[in-house]
C-alpha cells in the first residue's frame, strides 16, 4: 500500500519535472539584436531599473537591455563568476568586493568611455583609492552615492530649538541639552554589529586620511596611530545613547528613531526608507558628524554606492558602451535618483532629497571622503572588532583594540600587503 | 552448496544496489570535498586567480585566536545542547507516544518550531530576549533577567541553545516516536500482567528496545548542534564582542562572503576530523551497548 | 489481544500546557503578519497587541511578490520529488548495507565511509558544486534534487540501517528459500514494513528541504525559477525588512509542510497497527 502510494507521488513529481523544465535556454535573440545582460545588486531598485530598461529598449532598435536586480546578488554574483558565466555589465558599490574582483582581473578597462570625464573629481579619487595595486585604467563609472552622518528629527529639533552643530564640542553640548531636556539623544544599534560602522566611517573621514588603509600597506603608517582619536570619540557617543545598546537591532533603532524616542540617530541616508515605513509622515533631517574642533576639517562621509562595471569577457563593447552612455544621461540618472535617492555622482544639478539639505554645502564644494570600511577586508569583521571595544570597559580598552586592528589587519592583509611592497619595490627599481 | 550459491546471489544484489548508489555519492560528495581539500592549500578566495601556500593556511588555524574561540564555543554548545535535546525529546516522544487526548494534534504543534524561517525566529526571539524577559525581569524583581541575554557577552550562547534546542527536539522526538514505535505491544502487555510499574517498565523494556534510536539521535543531534548555523545567524550573527561565533557560522562568514575561501576550507577540513572522530566514538560506545543488550 | 482505551488526562493537560512554548511564538507572528508596517513597535504592550484590523492584504500582497503558486509549485516539485526518491534509494541501499555489514567488513567500511559524509560542511563544497553542476548541465532544478539526495543519504541510511536492527533476518531467508529474489522479496516484505521509518524519512528529508535557501539558491542562480524561500529573500534588503509581508508569506509557506507532517504521522503510527514489527 505505503509503496505504491509513494510510488505514484514519485513517478507524480518527476512527471511534472520533465514537464516544466527548461532544460537550458537558448542565448540567440530571435529578433537579432545585441543583448546586454546588466546585473545590480541593489533589488530595492528593481522599479527604477524597470522603467530605464524600457526606454533604453523603446529607443534601440539594435540592442536589448536585459537587467536583473536578484536577491542576495553578490552571493548569485560570486557563484556566477565561478562557473564563468560573466553579465557584460554588473552594478556593484565601490567597496572591497570591487576591490577583490579587480584584482582578480574580471573587469575591462573603460578609460575610453567619454562619461568619465563628467564624473566628480572626489568619486574618482575614491576608485583609485580602492585600487590596491594603482592602475592605469578605469574600470568603473561612478553612478549614485550615498552620504552618511547623523540623522535628526527635524520637528523636535524646530520645538526645541535645538541647531545643527559644527563642531565636535557643539555636538557634546547638544547631546548634553538633548538630555536635559528629558529626551534620549543618541539610539545605537550595536546588536547588529555592522551599525557600529555607521559612526565609526562618519568620524573616521574627518579623523583619519582617506589613504590611510593603503599607508598602512606601504608600511608608513600603524592604525595605532590613525585610528586614536576616532576610537576615542566612538566611545564618547555611548554616554548619550540607551542603555546596553548592544541589546537592541538596527531594526530597533530604526523603529525607536520613527516613533520620536531619540533625537539622533547616527547611521547613513539608507536607513531612511525603513524609518519612513514605520512613520511615513516623519520629517528627516541629516547632518554631517562634526568630528574637529574646527568645522573647515569636517568632510563629509559620502561612498559610491552604485557603480558600472564592464566584465572583461563581455563581447560586445560597443553596445555596452551605449548602454552606459544611456545610463548616464541626466534624465536616466534622475529617474534612479527620484526612486531611490541619493546623491548623483555627476557633475550637474540634481534635485537632492530633501533628508540631505544640510549636506548641500559639502556636496556642492566637494568635500567629501569614502567610508573608511570599503577598504576593510570582511572576514577580519572590523564591525565585531568595534563592538568588542566598546564592551571592553577596561582602561587600557582602546590600546587592545588598536593593537589588535594592526595585527590582525596584518594577518588578513599579508598577501595584499606583499604585494604592495613588491609594486613599491619595482617602481622603486624602476626609478 | 545450495546455501553457498544463494548467498552469493544476494551478495551480487547487494552489490548492485550498492555501487551505483556509491558513484552518486562519490560525485556530489567526495569530489567536491576532494577540491576542497585541494583549495585547503591555496589562498583562493572563491574566484578569480589564486597561489599555493602549502601548509600556511593549517598552521595559522592553530595560531588564530578567533578559530579557538568559535570551536570552544561550539563544543560547550554542542554538549549543552545534546543533553537537553535527548531527554527532552525522549520524554516528549513517550508523552506524545502514550494515550492521550488530541493526539495527531499535540504532535502537529511541537512539530511547528522546526518548519519555521530563520527570519521569524530571529524577530520573534529577538524581540522576546530584548524586550518581553527583560520587562517581566523588571516587573518581579529579578535582575539577571533585566537585561537582554543576547547582548550579554557570558550569557548569549544561552539564548542560543534555548532556539536551538526549542527547534532541535521537534526532529528528535519524530525519530523516537518512530523508535517507540518498535516497541511491540504485547511487550508492554506481558509487563502489566507482571505488575511491573511505569519506572520499571520504561528502564527495563522500552528503554532497551529504542537504544538503536538513541544512538541515532545522539549522532544526529550532536552532528546538528555542532553545526549550528541558522540560529547564530538569526539571532546573533556572532556577537556581542564575537562570542557566539560557531564553526560553521565562521566557515560560512569568512569563506563566502569574505574572501577567506583556502583558510576556510582548511579549517572545515579539521572541522571534518573532528566531528567524524567524536561520532565515531558515540556509534562505537553505543554500538557495544547495544550488542550487550 | 484487548487493548488498553484508559486516555491518560493528566498527561494530556500538561501537554497542551506546553504547547504555549509554540503558540507563544506563532502569536506574534502571526499578529505581526496582519500588521502593517507603521503599527510597528518596540514596547511590549503594543507589540503584543493586536492588529488595528484584519485584512487578508499583506497576505494578497505577499503571494504577488513571491509569485506564489510558481514558487509552490517549485519547492513542491523540488521536496516531492527529494522524498520521493530518498525513499526509493536510500532505502533499498540502506538494506543492501545494513544486512551486509554484519558479516562483511567492505560494507562495514562503505557504511562509515557515506555516514561519515554528514559531517562535511557545506561551505567547503559549495563552491566545487557550483562550478561541477553547471559543467554538468545540471545548473538547474534536477540539480538541486539530485544533491539533496546525496546530502540526505547519509542520514537517512544511518535511519534507515538502525531501523533494520529490528527487523529479523529469518523473514527474508523463509522467503528466499521459497525462491523469491532478494530483490523481490526486499520489495515485497522489508519495503512495506519499513514504512515507520519512510514516513520518518520523508519528514526529516522534508523539513531540511523545505526551507533551505543556500542550494537553491547558489545552483539555479539565473535560471529565473524561485522556490519559496528564495522568493522570501525579496522581503529583505540590506538596510530594511519588510516583517509584516514576510511573515505573512512565511506562515502561508508554513501550511503545506504542516499538512506533509499530519499526514506522514498517520504513516509513522500505522506501523504498530499493520502488526508488521513484531519480535
Amino acid at each position: 500500500m505505503a509503496k505504491r502510494k509513494i510510488l505514484k507521488v514519485f513517478f507524480a513529481a518527476m512527471a511534472a519535472l520533465g514537464a516544466t523544465s527548461l532544460w537550458g535556454c537558448g542565448q540567440e535573440r530571435a529578433d537579432r539584436k545585441v543583448e546586454v545582460e546588466l546585473v545590480s545588486y541593489k533589488p530595492e531598485a528593481v522599479a527604477a531599473f524597470e522603467q530605464i530598461a524600457q526606454r533604453f529598449n523603446e529607443t534601440h532598435d539594435d540592442i536589448y537591455l536585459a537587467v536583473e536586480s536578484p536577491n542576495e546578488a553578490m552571493t548569485i554574483l560570486k557563484t556566477r563568476f565561478v562557473r564563468e558565466d560573466y553579465p557584460d555589465i554588473v552594478g556593484i558599490g565601490g567597496d572591497i568586493n570591487y576591490s577583490n574582483f579587480l584584482d582578480a582581473g574580471l573587469f575591462m578597462d573603460i578609460s575610453d568611455f567619454e562619461g568619465l570625464a563628467e564624473v566628480k573629481p572626489s568619486y574618482l579619487d575614491m576608485l583609485e583609492e580602492l585600487e590596491f595595486i594603482p592602475t592605469e585604467g578605469s574600470y568603473a563609472l561612478p553612478y549614485v552615492a550615498n552620504a552618511a552622518g547623523i540623522l535628526y528629527n527635524k520637528d523636535m529639533f524646530t520645538e526645541h530649538g535645538w541647531t545643527v552643530p559644527q563642531t565636535w564640542s557643539e555636538f557634546l553640548g547638544l547631546c548634553g541639552e538633548i538630555q536635559d531636556s528629558g529626551v534620549q539623544p543618541l539610539y545605537l544599534g550595536y546588536k547588529d554589529t555592522w551599525t557600529c560602522l555607521a559612526p565609526w566611517n562618519a568620524l573616521a573621514v574627518g579623523l583619519a586620511d582617506s589613504d590611510t588603509c593603503n599607508q598602512v600597506n606601504m608600511g608608513n603608517t600603524t592604525f595605532e596611530a590613525a585610528y586614536r582619536e576616532t576610537a576615542e570619540k566612538i566611545r564618547v557617543l555611548l554616554d548619550y545613547a540607551e542603555p546596553n545598546p548592544y541589546a537592541y537591532s538596527y531594526n530597533d533603532a530604526c523603529t525607536a528613531f520613527a516613533r520620536g524616542e531619540t533625537a539622533m540617530y547616527p547611521i547613513g541616508s539608507y536607513a531612511i526608507p525603513q524609518i519612513k515605513s514605520v512613520n511615513p509622515d516623519m520629517n528627516i533631517g541629516s547632518f554631517v558628524f562634526p568630528a574637529n574642533e574646527n568645522e573647515a576639517d569636517n568632510l563629509l562621509n559620502s561612498g559610491i554606492d552604485l557603480q558600472f562595471c564592464v566584465m572583461k569577457e563581455s563581447k560586445n563593447k560597443e553596445a555596452v558602451y551605449e548602454v552606459l552612455r544611456f545610463l548616464y544621461e541626466d534624465a536616466t540618472i534622475q529617474i534612479y535618483l527620484d526612486d531611490q535617492g541619493g546623491i548623483a555622482c555627476k557633475e550637474g544639478e540634481f534635485a537632492l532629497p530633501a533628508e540631505l539639505e544640510d549636506m548641500s554645502a559639502y556636496i556642492r564644494d566637494d568635500r567629501m571622503a569614502d567610508y573608511q570600511d570599503h577598504h576593510y577586508p570582511s572576514e577580519m569583521s572590523v564591525d565585531a572588532m568595534i563592538q568588542t571595544y566598546l564592551l571592553d570597559q577596561s582602561d587600557s580598552a582602546a590600546d587592545t583594540f588598536l593593537q589588535r586592528f594592526d595585527t590582525d589587519w596584518k594577518r588578513y592583509n599579508r598577501d595584499l600587503i606583499r604585494k604592495v611592497q613588491e609594486y613599491q619595490q619595482e617602481m622603486g627599481g624602476a626609478r | 552448496m545450495k546455501k553457498n550459491k544463494k548467498m552469493s546471489s544476494r551478495d551480487k544484489t547487494y552489490w548492485a544496489i550498492t555501487i551505483p548508489v556509491l558513484i552518486l555519492f562519490f560525485t556530489f560528495n567526495t569530489l567536491p570535498m576532494i577540491k576542497g581539500f585541494v583549495y585547503s592549500f591555496t589562498n583562493y578566495r572563491g574566484y578569480g586567480t589564486y597561489e599555493y601556500v602549502g601548509l600556511r593556511n593549517y598552521i595559522d588555524l592553530f595560531s588564530d585566536a578567533r578559530v579557538g574561540k568559535s570551536y570552544l564555543f561550539t563544543f560547550k554548545y554542542a554538549l549543552a545542547g545534546t543533553v537537553l535535546v535527548n531527554v527532552l525529546s525522549l520524554v516528549m516522544a513517550l508523552g506524545l507516544n502514550s494515550k492521550i487526548r488530541f493526539k495527531s494534534a499535540l504532535r502537529g504543534i511541537y512539530f511547528i518550531p522546526n518548519v519555521l524561517g530563520g527570519l521569524v525566529i530571529g524577530f520573534i526571539f529577538s524581540f522576546i530576549f530584548t524586550y518581553i524577559l527583560p520587562a517581566a525581569g523588571t516587573a518581579l524583581h529579578i535582575g539577571w533577567l533585566q537585561n537582554s541575554i543576547l547582548a550579554s557577552e557570558k550569557a548569549a550562547w544561552i539564548g542560543v541553545l534555548i532556539v536551538g534546542v526549542w527547534q532541535a527536539v521537534a526532529m528528535n522526538t519524530i525519530i523516537y516516536i518512530s523508535g517507540l514505535q518498535t516497541v511491540p505491544e504485547d511487550v508492554y502487555e506481558a509487563c502489566m500482567l507482571d505488575g511491573a510499574n511505569k519506572w520499571t517498565e520504561f528502564f527495563k523494556v522500552t528503554l532497551p528496545l529504542v537504544v538503536p534510536f538513541i544512538t541515532i539521535n545522539l549522532v544526529l543531534s550532536t552532528k546538528n548542534l555542532l553545526m549550528v548555523f541558522d540560529q547564530i545567524m538569526s539571532l546573533t550573527k556572532g556577537g556581542p564582542a564575537q562570542s557566539t561565533e560557531s564553526i560553521s557560522y565562521l566557515i560560512y562568514r569568512n569563506g563566502m562572503d569574505g574572501g577567506q575561501f583556502g583558510f576556510q576550507s582548511a579549517n572545515a577540513v579539521l572541522f571534518f576530523i573532528v566531528i567524524v572522530a567524536i561520532s565515531i566514538f558515540q556509534m562505537t560506545v553505543l554500538g557495544k551497548k547495544e550488542e550487550q543488550l | 489481544m484487548k487493548k488498553d482505551t484508559r486516555i491518560n488526562w493528566v498527561l494530556t493537560v500538561v501537554l497542551i500546557l506546553g504547547t504555549i512554548t509554540v503558540f507563544f511564538p506563532l502569536y506574534m507572528a502571526f499578529i505581526i503578519a496582519f500588521k502593517q508596517p507603521s503599527e510597528m513597535t518596540n514596547d511590549v504592550a503594543g507589540a503584543l497587541a493586536l492588529p488595528a484590523k484584519w485584512s487578508l492584504d499583506n497576505f494578497r500582497q505577499a503571494m504577488e511578490v513571491t509569485d506564489f503558486w510558481h514558487s509552490l509549485g517549485n519547492s513542491l516539485l523540488i521536496t516531492l520529488g527529494t522524498i520521493g526518491l530518498a525513499i526509493l534509494i536510500h532505502s533499498v541501499a540502506g538494506y543492501a548495507i545494513g544486512r551486509s555489514m554484519a558479516k562483511k567488513k567492505s560494507f562495514r567500511i562503505i557504511y562509515l565511509y557515506i555516514v561519515s559524509g554528514m559531517f562535511v560542511p557545506f561551505s567547503i563544497l559549495m563552491m566545487p558544486l557550483v562550478k561541477q553542476t553547471a559543467q554538468m548541465g545540471l545548473g538547474n532544478r534536477l540539480g538541486v534534487i539530485l544533491l539533496y539526495l546525496v546530502f540526505y543519504m547519509p542520514m537517512n541510511i544511518l535511519l534507515y540501517t538502525g531501523y533494520l536492527k529490528n527487523i529479523p533476518a529469518v523473514m527474508e531467508e523463509a522467503a528466499g528459500i521459497d525462491g523469491a529474489t532478494t530483490w523481490s522479496t526486499y520489495w515485497k516484505i522489508i519495503f512495506p514494513m519499513m514504512s515507520p521509518m519512510h514516513a520518518t524519512v520523508a519528514v526529516l528529508t522534508a523539513l531540511g528541504t523545505w526551507n533551505d535557501v543556500m542550494t537553491p539558491l547558489v545552483i539555479m542562480a539565473g535560471t529565473g525559477e524561485n522556490t519559496l524561500p528564495l522568493a522570501q529573500l525579496n522581503f529583505q534588503t540590506q538596510f530594511g525588512t519588510n516583517y509584516n509581508l514576510a511573515f505573512a508569506s512565511y506562515i502561508l509557506s508554513l501550511i503545506p509542510i504542516l499538512i506533509f507532517y499530519i499526514v506522514c504521522q498517520k504513516q509513522i503510527l500505522s506501523g504498530v497497527a499493520n502488526g508488521a514489527v513484531k519480535g
